[in-house]
């Protein structure tokens, strides 16, 4: 069965919405046009209507902030007026030299929606979207938002991903990877046209690495497609929770989106994704979040009555942890979460 | 009976407990306060993640409170404390977000950002002429900040320079009309002509934060800020914010103790810098992402700056690592010894940071450390050390922690009951930590200054050389009270009013004793990693050894 959440589309303010309040839209639809700002020109005034710069005002039919469509009056004195020769938006007017400088747009660029499912709203700088998918929320990610069909790119939730895994199967695939990815990797990835890449851990210097790469790339205007990186369990070598893993396997070949800035999956046509719920009970699976045991899986052998000092001497409740490597370990409660098969999977 | 009066005492035919509550943003506090021999005292407190449910906290607190209770209420007391009255408090749900349009990075943008940051707003997004951006990437950023309001910044009081409207008019641009307020903070030359910009009645002036090139005069604007931000992003009940009702009970304790108190409250997402006199006159700033979960800790040179403040053996890349989890996760705690001199070295960088350049724990009487890390360290002198280090309070200087979290809850109660609430507490608020020495000054491995402790009832200590670059610690316990001579070497100073070279000074002694300081100010750390780890350990040991010396001691 699949789960139901409201998804909000964010638009560039001045976006034009080209979908109505109740449409069904598919991951590939256009869901509104935007124009983006070019480099702004000077459009003299002053000169064309013969008056001095600092009479500027005077004559001005527009003001900073206006916009404006081409063949549009920017300015008019008796017989004489300005037009504007581009559609743009006015950004500053000049009493020194008598001009209005104005930032022409570009022409319409589509805004995919990426999402599958039903407008539900329209506000004021984005779309909302029901989206009948299960929804995963990851700790982080980065990059733009995509969509594609789910493949996994490694054997065990603990491997690395590494870029010899990444071949042209991959392309327009959002890849499940697991404890990490280098910068190398994430960048033959997005090489290879791998729409995302969804992993357990990454290093925060990996990842700083391959956006710096990225922003290189982008300056020179040698980069190409989007590409967006979920995180799902913490920084550093962190394997994704074994019964996540599974549950994502058990999904590969579903469509799914990945919004690598806010951190989110859907997966389409899927069961509910494992439950994550604070405060485990003896006999529950649980995950860990911080080191030593971060990323690792195991059960909840016993709570410990009182307050028990971990390594790093903070006194707090602990359980007892059964690893899935067999060892036995005190954590603190606040440190692990129950990770739960959902009821209908 | 003051309201504050039948907040705490409305149960007291059945119980006579009151629960004070501060929903944080990753931790939650509960503290039960009783009467017990006919005072009202904390009797229990507890913390947990904000995302465990209220059930469990109110188990621990009943769990701990049963040790002290009369056994005909044991099996009672979840129902009691869950029924007792209630002083609550909470972080922010979100912070306002702003967008900042001004000239300059370093003049008009520094001013308006740190009146705005000061005032609680987070600065999505910042556009000056100098930021290096061609002007369509600067105005597509502007278009698609979410933001509550906009500040526009520039100019000096006498200009009526094009670059300031250049900058409203980016903005006005950007903001493609709607009905988010814009604020403007630039020369009064320019207003009217700012304010044309934009639709009727949704523009406001406030006095410039940069009026020229040598002043900054932030306070107006941050005080407009402050209102709007209340306004917008949390209209009503702004007690029961927990940076104001911290702020509040931080300056009820100033005003009704006679003293100076400086009080800093570091959470996840908030940090929180209050100074207080005894007049009642208060100052504050609160840092919506000032906090331990701060986007700056992960930005490049954050995590070696921390790298090189601790004195454990781990690299940027392991310190970047530690810092996004401790973002990602902020509830979950460092379990390792590494992990939690990481997070102590982000405490001790985020103090540094909230005061500023300004010399805000110069010559104050009182030093108040709040939120989990530094109020629930695992020792009273890693809270001492993080204190110390992070603030560098100059001058003779108590130290104390909120331990229970109280403050906050107190700071809620309304005007006419905050004094009669924290006085009914005050033996109970604040756990001291003891005294600290700090000199700025001095060439390393020179003498700074010479102090003899006079202790009632015991033979005086002293005098005591201290070395520029020297922590001592000397045993002080919990209630003594210590008389000190302080002589200084030419050169060195203790603050403001202290410019004597002998002075004199009464301190308390607390659960840490009497520090002596004479680090410099701010702290110098040798540059060679091995020396600097060296004396990291020696510091942190110093204090450590002479801990447990002082536990020795009599009382």
């Amino acid at each position: 069965m699949n789960g139901v959440a409201i998804h909000r589309i964010r638009l560039q303010r001045g976006s034009t919405v080209t979908v109505r309040i109740g449409a069904q839209i598919r991951p590939d639809e256009v869901i509104a046009l935007r124009r983006q700002p070019l480099p702004p020109i000077r459009v003299p005034v002053a000169r064309p209507l013969r008056r001095a710069p600092g009479e500027i005002d005077e004559v001005l039919l527009v003001r900073p902030g206006s916009r404006v469509v081409a063949g549009e009056r920017l300015a008019a004195s008796g017989n004489h007026e300005v037009i504007a020769s581009v559609s743009g938006v006015v950004l500053a007017t000049s009493r020194l030299d008598g001009t209005i400088l104005l930032a022409p747009f570009s022409a319409h660029e589509p805004v995919i929606s990426h999402v599958r499912g039903k407008v539900r709203a329209i506000e004021e700088s984005a779309v909302a979207v029901e989206v009948p998918a299960a929804r995963l929320r990851g700790i982080g990610g980065t990059g733009d938002a995509v969509h594609g069909e789910l493949a996994i790119g490694v054997q065990n939730p603990e491997d690395e991903l590494r870029a010899a895994a990444i071949d042209v199967g991959a392309t327009g695939r959002i890849l499940v990877g697991g404890s990490r990815a280098s910068a190398e990797t994430l960048t033959r990835a997005r090489a290879m046209g791998v729409a995302g890449i969804v992993l357990g851990g990454v290093l925060d210097k990996e990842l700083r690495d391959f956006e710096a790469i990225q922003r290189r790339r982008s300056a020179s205007g040698g980069m190409t497609g989007s590409f967006g990186l979920l995180l799902l369990e913490g920084f550093g070598k962190v394997g994704i929770d074994p019964l996540l893993f599974g549950w994502l396997r058990g999904h590969v070949g579903r469509m799914a989106s990945l919004f690598g800035a806010d951190g989110l999956l859907y997966v389409y046509d899927a069961g509910s994704a494992p439950i994550r719920r604070p405060l485990p009970r003896v006999g529950e699976r649980i995950v860990a979040h911080r080191r030593p045991y971060q990323g690792r899986g195991g059960v909840v052998v016993a709570l410990l009555d009182g307050l028990h000092a971990a390594a790093s001497g903070i006194p707090s409740r602990m359980a007892l942890v059964r690893f899935e490597d067999g060892r036995l370990a005190p954590v603190p409660l606040a440190n692990i979460e129950a990770t739960l098969a959902a009821p209908d999977h | 009976m003051s309201a504050a009066g039948r907040a705490i005492t409305s149960a007291r035919a059945t119980t006579e407990l009151s629960l004070l509550l501060d929903v944080g943003s990753a931790w939650t506090k509960g503290i039960v306060v009783g009467r017990s021999a006919g005072r009202w005292r904390i009797a229990a407190h507890a913390a947990q993640p904000s995302s465990w449910s209220e059930a469990d906290l109110i188990g621990t607190l009943a769990a701990r409170l049963a040790g002290a209770a009369d056994q005909r209420l044991t099996d009672r007391l979840v129902a009691i404390i869950s029924d007792a009255p209630r002083i609550a408090c909470h972080t922010p749900s979100r912070p306002g977000r702003i967008a900042l349009a001004a000239v300059s990075t370093d003049l008009s943008g520094r001013a308006a950002r740190r009146a705005a940051e000061s005032a609680g707003w987070v600065v999505a997004e910042a556009a000056t002429l100098d930021d290096g951006r061609p002007a369509a990437e600067r105005l597509a950023a502007l278009q698609s900040a979410e933001v509550d309001a906009w500040l526009l910044a520039g100019g000096f009081d006498d200009e009526t320079g094009e670059a300031a409207l250049e900058m409203a008019g980016l903005a006005a641009a950007a903001r493609g009309g709607g009905r988010t307020p814009v604020v403007w903070a630039g020369s009064p030359l320019l207003t009217e002509q700012v304010l044309s910009l934009f639709e009727a009645g949704l523009a406001r002036a406030v006095p410039n934060p940069r009026p020229s090139a040598e002043h900054e005069n932030p306070l107006p604007l941050r005080r407009h800020l402050e209102a709007l931000l209340e306004r917008l992003v949390e209209p009503g009940g702004r007690r029961q914010l927990a940076p104001v009702g911290f702020s509040r009970a931080v300056t009820q304790l100033a005003r009704g103790g006679g003293r100076r108190i400086s009080a800093i409250d570091l959470g996840a997402r908030y940090a929180t810098w209050v100074l207080a006199d005894a007049s009642g006159r208060s100052e504050s700033r609160v840092l919506a992402s000032g906090g331990l979960t701060s986007p700056r800790l992960t930005e490049p040179g954050s995590p070696a700056l921390i790298a090189h403040s601790i004195d454990v053996p781990v690299d940027e890349l392991a310190v970047a690592d530690a810092l996004q989890n401790l973002r990602a996760r902020p509830g979950a705690l460092p379990q390792t010894e590494e992990e939690l001199a990481i997070v102590h070295g982000a405490a001790r960088v985020l103090l540094e940071r909230l005061v500023g350049d300004e010399s805000a724990f110069d010559s104050i009487d009182l030093l108040i450390g709040a939120g989990r890390t530094i109020a629930a360290a695992p020792t009273p002198a890693q809270a001492m050390g993080i204190l110390l280090d992070g603030a560098r309070p100059l001058g003779v200087t108590q130290l104390a922690i909120d331990p229970s979290g109280a403050l906050g809850p107190l700071g809620a109660l309304e005007d006419r009951e905050i004094a009669e609430g924290v006085e009914m507490l005050r033996d109970d608020l604040l756990t001291p930590l003891g005294a600290a020495v700090v000199c700025r000054g001095g060439r390393s491995g020179h003498p700074a200054f010479w102090v003899t402790v006079h202790r009632a009832g015991w033979s005086s200590i002293g005098p005591i050389e201290v070395r520029a670059g020297q922590l001592q610690l000397v045993p002080l316990g919990h209630g003594q009270v210590a008389e000190l001579e302080i002589e200084l070497e030419p050169g060195i100073g203790i603050g403001g009013a202290r410019r004597a070279r002998r002075s004199r000074a009464s301190v308390l002694g607390g659960s840490v004793g009497l520090v002596l300081d004479a680090r410099d100010v701010p702290l110098l750390l040798p540059r060679r990693t091995d020396d600097r780890r060296t004396i990291l350990a020696a510091w942190r040991d110093a204090l450590q050894h002479e801990q447990q010396v002082a536990a020795g001691e009599p009382r």
